[in-house]
């Protein structure tokens, strides 16, 4: 992967393999309840998979000067199993996790190359990530960590 | 006719050209004296409408209309004062009781108008020309009608209080339940805000009358757990008491409590004699707290036969296992539970439907089931290190200390949450010797807990450090013992509203060893004894219902209420929706008594 195209083809995969996941993991959810929650998921990666599609295509720019606001919340939880009774707390720990893993890929590639158009569009890939990251830990904050 | 009798009308002409004795209208340049009291001024926004100046008005030239913007408001009744013009006699007593301070005078007294009907209006609503006027009467700063303080509730002194389980809170003697009587305004703005829409203005009136036995029949005619509720109510009645704009609210759940108190138990048959026409209906109740023990006591009223269904011991679910004895004595929760009881009610103690009964039974068994099992299940904290032995769930240590069980917790504590059962592990804690500190996320502004319970978590010596966010559990050098690693928070705004986030600050961590920790973070449902095909068709989302009407589930003959079908999850939403699903069941049950609308309002 060493053009723009080809790292954005990869995001977009990416994202489409998130879609999928969630679409598998509700159609083994046991409730409706839960399949309905994991497929609103999978409609959030295609949404993010659309908008780097625009960004391909130059109708969308990714803005990776953009300050993202960590929640650090998926940081020190504890990895989760994707079982058919998955709990909406475990499906926003798993969604979090696979945020912050991307996330942390793009910087990880970002920080290894010099100065280029390509490491602007692996930061700017990184800050979406930590967007979608920041998504599911408010989510996680309002609804799981209500503390009483 | 004389000639002067003729020629006199031309005489007047000549007065035409002198100047007149009359003044021009309108007066000009003699404006009201400062603190005039002139035409009314409301500030419509700030108005609760609690009608006080209506009821103060000895000319009756108020009265309370609805004005379509402000109703619906929570602890607002959407009434707005009218005055009537040719009965005011600009005594200004209104403007002296008015609880919100929105009601003044202006200083302007000349008011020309062709139609009489304008001298009738809405004040701060329908538009004046003074309503920006600065002058005029205003009630004097500190100077009020009713005493803005409530009369306090003795407690005892917190020293003796962490050496006991005693009741913390002594209650009012008569005098002092009296005088925090007529404090209240009777405007009812409780009422639509009480879950269970208690009468409240009327108790509190019995107290005035000394009518305690009164007061007792109109608590029950809509919850019938008054002495619980009197005791550890969340109150949401005394946050909308108009009262309390200026002072304290009126102490609403202490005259609740002090009406049980007046009344021995022994008299509760007597004076609340249900009279009970038995009917040929079964209906089954899973759970006898308080939305299981309410459904009952309403149905038991309707005739229908009611079994109530409960896996532990005693009847009254978190009542009981939840809320430690110093707030609410056994006694006291035994007093309400047993009157429920002596109306005919079953209650089956023991008993795991599930285990030790199938659902599915009850439900060929029975004509309608109403299920209220609460939110038993502690949640987890997901953290590593979270399966320690030492790590302890708020509900097991306060369920063991209800139980007589010794809760094993050691000498110094960590109690993690912010809710309720985290402030009664921290206090029940306490009560055992320990030093006690509580770790909580936000701040203390936000902690769930009541307000009273936080305040006296702290006088009774628990440490309480906001914004310590808790990061891993890890092992301590003797396995009697668990270290927990937190963090500070910053608190950071959220970019897309709503209230600011806490944010780990990770060069600022700390760890501390303790005998335990006491994991206090929220609570879920157990449904097991429903197969996941019901749960499915009951469209439970979460472990949770959303019942729809008279909390019917889509389940002909299930009803559900309590903590796992409501969002407020506290006692007295629990009653209500035992109350409300009574009427349900029963509309269900005979649905031809219904026909006639006029019968709806019939329990």
């Amino acid at each position: 992967m060493n053009t723009v195209d080809e790292i954005l083809d990869y995001a977009i995969d990416q994202e489409q393999q998130a879609a999928d996941f969630y679409e598998d993991v509700a159609q083994r959810a046991e409730t409706a309840g839960m399949k309905k929650i994991l497929l609103d998921f999978s409609e959030e990666e295609k949404r993010h998979k659309k908008i780097l599609q625009t960004v391909k295509t130059g109708e969308h720019e990714l803005t990776p000067e953009q300050e993202i606001l960590d929640l650090k919340i998926s940081d020190y939880l504890v990895e989760v199993e994707v079982s058919d009774n998955i709990s909406y707390q475990d499906a926003l720990i798993v969604a979090m996790k696979r945020e912050r893993a991307a996330y942390e890929l793009y910087s990880d590639m970002a920080a290894k190359i010099p100065e280029s158009h390509l490491k602007e569009v692996l930061t700017g890939l990184a800050k979406e990530e930590a967007k979608h990251k920041l998504f599911f830990e408010a989510e996680y904050d309002e609804h799981v960590l209500t503390d009483n | 006719m004389s000639l002067k009798d003729l020629l006199s009308p031309f005489f007047v002409w000549q007065r035409a050209f002198e100047k007149p004795y009359t003044t021009i209208r309108p007066t000009l340049d003699r404006p009201g004296a400062p603190a005039y009291r002139g035409f009314h001024i409301n500030i419509a926004e700030t108005c609760v409408g609690c009608g006080s100046c209506h009821e103060i008005c000895q000319n009756q030239a108020i009265d309370m209309v609805a004005v379509d913007e402000f109703v619906g408001r929570d602890g607002d009744s959407g009434l707005r004062p009218r005055f009537d013009y040719g009965r005011c006699c600009w005594c200004g007593l209104c403007v002296d009781i008015c609880t919100a301070a929105s009601l003044r005078m202006s200083n302007e007294y000349s008011w020309i108008a062709d139609n009489p009907n304008e001298f009738h209006f809405t004040a701060g609503v329908d538009e004046t020309p003074w309503q920006d006027n600065e002058l005029g009467y205003r009630r004097a700063e500190g100077y009020h009608l009713y005493p803005p303080k409530r009369i306090e509730m003795e407690l005892l002194p917190a020293e003796e209080s962490v050496k006991s389980f005693d009741e913390v809170t002594l209650g009012y003697d008569i005098e002092q339940a009296k005088k925090e009587a007529d404090r209240c305004v009777e405007c009812g703005i409780c009422v639509a805000t009480c879950p269970a829409h208690m009468d409240v203005p009327d108790y509190i009136h019995s107290i005035r009358d000394g009518d305690y036995e009164k007061g007792l029949k109109l608590m029950y005619r809509t919850n019938p757990f008054p002495g619980t509720c009197g005791r550890i109510c969340t109150r949401k009645c005394e946050s909308v008491c108009p009262v309390g704009i200026l002072g304290e609210p009126v102490a609403i759940r202490w005259l609740k409590r002090f009406i049980v108190d007046q009344v021995d138990k022994k008299d509760y048959k007597r004076i609340l004699d249900e009279q009970i026409e038995n009917s040929d209906f079964k209906v089954a109740i899973i759970g006898a707290g308080p939305g299981g023990l309410s459904a009952a006591y309403y149905l038991r009223q309707q005739g229908h036969a009611v079994t109530v269904f409960e896996e532990h011991e005693s009847g009254g679910g978190m009542l009981r296992y939840g809320v430690p004895s110093y707030r609410l004595p056994d006694a006291e929760l035994d007093k309400d539970i047993d009157h429920i009881i002596s109306i005919g009610v079953d209650v089956k103690y023991n008993t795991r439907i599930g285990k030790d009964i199938q659902f599915e039974t009850l439900l060929e068994d029975y004509d309608a089931v109403f299920m209220s099992t609460g939110l038993s299940v502690p949640s987890s904290m997901r953290i590593h290190g979270e399966d320690h032995a030492r790590v302890l769930s708020g509900l097991q240590v306060l369920a063991d200390v209800a139980s007589g069980r010794d809760p094993g917790i050691g000498k110094k504590v960590a109690v993690i949450g912010g809710g309720n059962v985290a402030m009664d592990a921290a206090r029940v804690s306490r009560r055992f010797g320990a030093d006690v500190t509580i770790l909580y996320r936000r701040r203390i502004s936000e902690m769930p807990a009541d307000e009273e319970e936080i305040h006296e978590s702290q006088e009774e010596g628990c440490t309480l450090i906001q914004k310590a966010i808790p990061v891993e559990i890890l092992d301590a050098d003797s396995p009697e013992q668990v270290a927990i690693k937190w963090g500070e928070a910053e608190m950071v705004d959220d970019p897309k509203g709503g209230r600011p986030r806490p944010v780990l600050r990770e060069d600022r961590m700390h760890t501390e060893t303790y005998d335990c920790i006491i994991s206090a973070i929220g609570q879920s449902s157990n449904l097991d004894y429903l197969s996941k095909e019901l749960q499915e068709q009951m469209a439970v989302e979460w472990g949770k219902f959303t019942p729809v009407e008279y909390q019917h589930t889509t389940l002909d003959k299930v009803f559900v209420g309590g903590d796992f079908a409501n969002r407020t999850a506290d006692a007295i939403s629990a009653i209500e929706d035992g109350h409300h699903a009574a009427r349900g069941i029963n509309r269900f049950l005979n649905p031809d008594l219904y026909i006639n609308a006029e019968q709806q309002h019939d329990i």
